[in-house]
C-alpha cells in the first residue's frame, strides 16, 4: 500500500513538474512602472485576463520610467534580448530602425481595422504598406490645472500667453509653484516650443517644411517661439528647479497640490483617477487649451495632436505568434478598460459616460473642438535620434539662459542639416 | 612545493585563468569597441565603416567632449588639492583627540561613504531643491531674504553643486586612509624629531608626510580613477545639464551611445577615454614613483 502511494505521489509530482515546464512565459516590457493606477493597472488587468484565457501562458513584465525604457530597448536590441512584446512609440525616428532591422512582427491590418481606431491611428504604424504596431493613445498637448489653487491665488484660467505670464507673480505671492513639467528630460520643453511656434505662425506645417529643408529653422517664427519659451522661464512661470525636475518629480508636485499647472500630454487623463493623489486634488484637476498669443496667428482650437504610444511584437522572439495573439486581445480590451479606469485617452473611439471625470470630459471636448491639428509628431520625433538629442539639449540650454533664441534656432538648423544629409 | 612552482606547465596553468579573464573582460570588449568606433552604427540596423571620422569629429568639433574632460580635470584638482589636504588635517586632529571622540567623529564622517550613490543623490537633490529644499530655507533664514537658487539647475552653480556632492561622499574615504596611515607612523620617530628641536609643522612635513607617502600616493591614484569613472551621480542629478555644463565623459559616452543612438560615435568616445585614463594613470604613477625614489 505504502509503495503504491509513494509511486502515485511521485507521478503527481512529476506531472506537476512537467506541467510547470510546459508553461510559456511571454516577456513584456513597458514604460509604466506604476501598476496601481493608470495605464499600468490597465495593462495588468489585460494581462490577468489573457492569462486566464490561456492557462499555459505566463506574462513576465518589466517596467521602467519613460526615458530609461527607451534606452533599455536600445541596449536590449544591441544584446539581442528584446522582450517578446514591447510598449514603444510609433515615431519614424524611433520605430523605423527596429522595423528595418526586421525586429518587428508585421500584423494583420484588416483585423485591427475592425476595432474602431481613430482615423490616422493605425496609419501612423504602417510602414511600407504593412502594419507593425498597435496604437494605444491619442496624444495632444494641453495645460492641466488645479482649480483650487487658481481660486486661492485669485487667478482666472489663462486663455492667452500674456495671461499665463501675468499669473506667475500671483501664484508665487501665495507660495504656489505656477507651472511644472519634465524639464530634466527636455522633450516637454521642445513640444512647448512647437506649440508656441504654431501660436506665432498659425501653421503646424512650418516645422515639417524646416525638416524637409524647404525653409530654415532660423526663420523669425521659430526664433519668436524660442523667445517666448525662454520668457516663460525668465518670468517665473516654470518652477525654479525646471531643469532638474524629471517626469515623476514634476507630476508629483502637481498631484500633491504644490503646483498650479502642469503642461503635459493628454495621456495624463488618469490624474483625476489616480488614487496616489488626494481626493481634493482629483476633484479639482482640470485642463485648458494651450494659450494663444494676443498678436499671434495661432487659434485656441489649433490642437497639437498625434498618435505616439504603440505596442509591438518582437519578430525574432520565440513567442512571436503568442505575442500577436496578445496584441489582438489587447486591441479589443484596451479602449474600454482605459476609458473605464480613465487611465488614458485611447487611440480608439470611446463612448463618453456621465460618470467620466471632469478632466476626461474636458479633454474630449478639447479634442472635439479642434479645427486644425498638427497631423504629425512633435519636432523631437520628426527626424533621427541624433537630432532629437541635439534639439533637446539646445532646449535645455535655452531655458537655462546659456544660449539665446537665435543661437537655439541656429543649433537646431545645423542639426537638421546634418540629419537631412544622412 | 618549490619544485612544483618551478615547473613551467604548472605556472602557466595557474596564470591562464587570470589572463583568460583579462582577455574576455577587457581586451576583447576594447577590441569590439575599437571596431565599432570606426563605424556609423546607430546600435540598431546596418552600419558603414567610416574610418577615423568619429575620432576627427570628437577631437575637432565636439565641444561637449572637451568640456566633459575639463570637468573631470576640475574634479581631480579639487579632490587632490582641496579635499585631501582637508581630510589629512582632520585626520591629524582626530589622531590627537580622545579615542572615544575620535571613534564617534570617524563614524560620522564615514557615513556618507557607506550610503549608495542613489541615496546620496536623492538626498542632495532634495536638499538643494529651490522650492522646498532645506538649503535655501536655511540660507533665507540667515540672510533675511528669500533665496530661491536652483543649485543644480543654475549654470552658475550647477558644476559646483555636483562636485560638492561628490566630495561630500568621498571625503570619508580619504579621511579613513589618512587616519589609518597616521596611526601607523611610529610615535618614537615623532618624539625623536621633537627632541631634536623640530616644531609640530616641521615634524609633520619632514617626518610624518614622507612616511605616509605610499598612502598619499594610493589616495591620489584612487581620486584620479574615481573622478574619471564619475557617472551615476551626474546621471541621476543633472544628467550633464544644464546644457553640458556638468557633463562628465563617462555620462557623455553613455548618452551618445544609448540616448542619441550614435553607438559608433559613443565607442570612439570610449576608446579616447580609455587612452586618456590610461595615460593619466601612468603619469600619476610615474610621478609618485619618482617622488618616492627622491623621498
Amino acid at each position: 500500500m505504502k509503495k503504491t502511494l509513494a509511486v502515485l505521489a511521485s507521478l503527481v509530482l512529476l506531472a506537476g513538474v512537467a506541467g510547470a515546464q510546459a508553461k510559456t512565459t511571454i516577456k513584456l516590457g513597458d514604460n509604466l512602472p506604476d501598476r496601481t493606477s493608470g495605464m499600468g493597472l490597465v495593462f495588468d488587468t489585460i494581462n490577468a485576463e489573457f492569462k486566464a484565457a490561456n492557462p499555459g501562458v505566463d506574462i513576465a513584465v518589466e517596467s521602467y520610467p519613460d526615458q530609461p525604457w527607451q534606452e533599455k530597448v536600445k541596449i536590449y536590441v544591441a544584446a539581442n534580448q528584446l522582450p517578446d512584446i514591447n510598449k514603444y512609440w510609433s515615431f519614424p525616428g524611433m520605430f523605423k530602425p527596429l522595423i528595418d532591422s526586421k525586429l518587428v512582427q508585421p500584423l494583420d491590418k484588416p483585423y485591427f481595422d475592425k476595432l474602431g481606431y481613430m482615423p490616422g491611428a493605425l496609419e501612423s504604424n504602417v510602414f511600407g504598406g504593412k502594419l507593425y504596431g498597435v496604437p494605444l493613445t491619442a496624444d495632444g498637448w494641453v495645460v492641466y490645472y488645479n482649480k483650487k489653487l487658481f481660486k486661492d491665488a485669485g487667478v482666472a484660467v489663462p486663455t492667452t500667453y500674456e495671461d499665463l505670464v501675468a499669473s506667475a507673480a500671483k501664484f508665487r505671492a501665495k507660495g504656489i509653484i505656477p507651472m511644472v513639467t519634465d524639464g530634466k528630460d527636455q522633450w516637454p520643453l521642445v513640444i512647448t516650443w512647437d506649440n508656441l511656434t504654431e501660436r506665432v505662425s498659425g501653421d503646424y506645417g512650418l516645422i515639417q517644411k524646416a525638416f524637409d529643408r524647404k525653409i530654415k529653422f532660423t526663420q523669425p517664427e521659430f526664433v519668436q517661439g524660442a523667445k517666448l519659451l525662454q520668457q516663460l522661464v525668465k518670468s517665473g512661470v516654470f518652477a525654479d528647479d525646471l531643469l532638474v525636475s524629471d517626469y515623476g518629480a514634476s507630476r508629483n508636485l502637481f498631484g500633491q497640490g504644490r503646483a498650479a499647472m502642469y503642461v503635459m500630454g493628454t495621456w495624463e487623463v488618469g490624474l483625476a483617477a489616480d488614487a496616489n493623489f488626494s481626493q481634493e486634488f482629483r476633484d479639482n484637476v482640470d485642463a485648458f487649451k494651450f494659450p494663444v498669443l494676443k498678436s499671434g496667428k495661432g487659434k485656441a482650437d489649433d490642437f497639437m495632436a498625434w498618435f505616439g504610444g504603440n505596442i509591438f511584437v518582437n519578430a525574432t522572439g520565440k513567442n512571436a505568434a503568442l505575442g500577436v495573439k496578445y496584441l489582438q486581445y489587447l486591441g479589443q480590451r484596451w479602449p474600454g478598460l482605459a476609458w473605464e479606469k480613465q487611465a488614458g485617452y485611447p487611440a480608439q473611439k470611446v463612448t463618453p459616460r456621465d460618470s467620466d471625470t471632469v478632466l476626461a470630459k474636458t479633454l474630449l471636448k478639447i479634442g472635439s473642438e479642434a479645427k486644425q491639428t498638427s497631423g504629425g509628431p512633435p519636432s523631437t520625433d520628426r527626424s533621427n535620434a541624433e537630432f532629437k538629442d541635439a534639439i533637446q539639449k539646445a532646449a535645455g540650454e535655452l531655458c537655462a539662459g546659456i544660449i539665446t533664441p537665435e543661437q537655439f534656432c541656429a543649433k537646431i538648423d545645423a542639426a537638421a542639416d546634418k540629419a537631412a544629409k544622412k | 612545493m618549490k619544485k612544483l612552482f618551478n615547473n613551467r606547465a604548472v605556472t602557466a596553468a595557474l596564470v591562464v585563468p587570470g589572463i583568460a579573464v583579462m582577455v574576455f573582460a577587457m581586451i576583447i570588449p576594447i577590441g569590439f569597441s575599437l571596431y565599432y568606433s570606426l563605424t556609423d552604427w546607430a546600435g540598431i540596423g546596418t552600419f558603414h565603416m567610416v574610418g577615423t571620422q568619429n575620432y576627427l569629429e570628437i577631437l575637432t568639433q565636439d565641444s561637449t567632449f572637451w568640456r566633459s574632460l575639463g570637468n573631470v580635470g576640475i574634479l581631480i584638482f579639487i579632490t587632490v588639492f582641496i579635499q585631501n589636504p582637508l581630510a589629512f588635517i582632520l585626520a591629524a586632529v582626530l589622531a590627537k583627540v580622545s579615542t572615544r571622540l575620535s571613534r564617534w567623529l570617524r563614524t560620522l564622517y564615514f557615513i556618507p561613504a557607506v550610503l549608495s550613490v542613489v541615496v546620496v543623490t536623492a538626498l542632495w537633490v532634495n536638499i538643494m531643491n529651490p522650492s522646498f529644499g532645506i538649503l535655501n530655507k536655511v540660507l533665507s533664514l540667515f540672510t533675511g531674504m528669500p533665496v530661491m537658487t536652483s543649485w543644480l539647475g543654475n549654470p552658475a552653480t550647477a558644476l559646483g553643486a555636483v562636485i560638492w556632492i561628490i566630495v561630500w561622499q568621498g571625503f570619508g574615504w580619504a579621511l579613513l586612509f589618512f587616519y589609518t596611515g597616521l596611526m601607523t607612523v611610529p610615535v618614537e620617530i615623532q618624539e625623536a624629531a621633537i627632541i631634536d628641536g623640530a616644531n609640530r609643522w616641521t615634524t609633520y612635513t619632514r617626518v610624518v608626510l614622507p612616511i605616509m607617502f605610499p598612502i598619499i600616493s594610493a589616495v591620489v591614484v584612487i581620486d584620479v580613477i574615481s573622478s574619471m569613472k564619475q557617472m551615476e551621480l551626474i546621471f541621476l542629478s543633472t544628467g550633464g545639464g544644464p546644457g553640458d555644463l556638468t557633463q562628465f565623459t563617462a555620462v557623455y559616452l553613455y548618452q551618445k551611445a544609448f540616448v542619441a543612438s550614435q553607438y559608433g560615435y559613443g565607442n570612439a568616445l570610449s576608446i579616447l577615454f580609455v587612452v586618456v585614463s590610461v595615460g593619466l594613470t601612468l603619469i600619476v604613477q610615474r610621478f609618485f614613483r619618482t617622488e618616492g625614489e627622491v623621498q
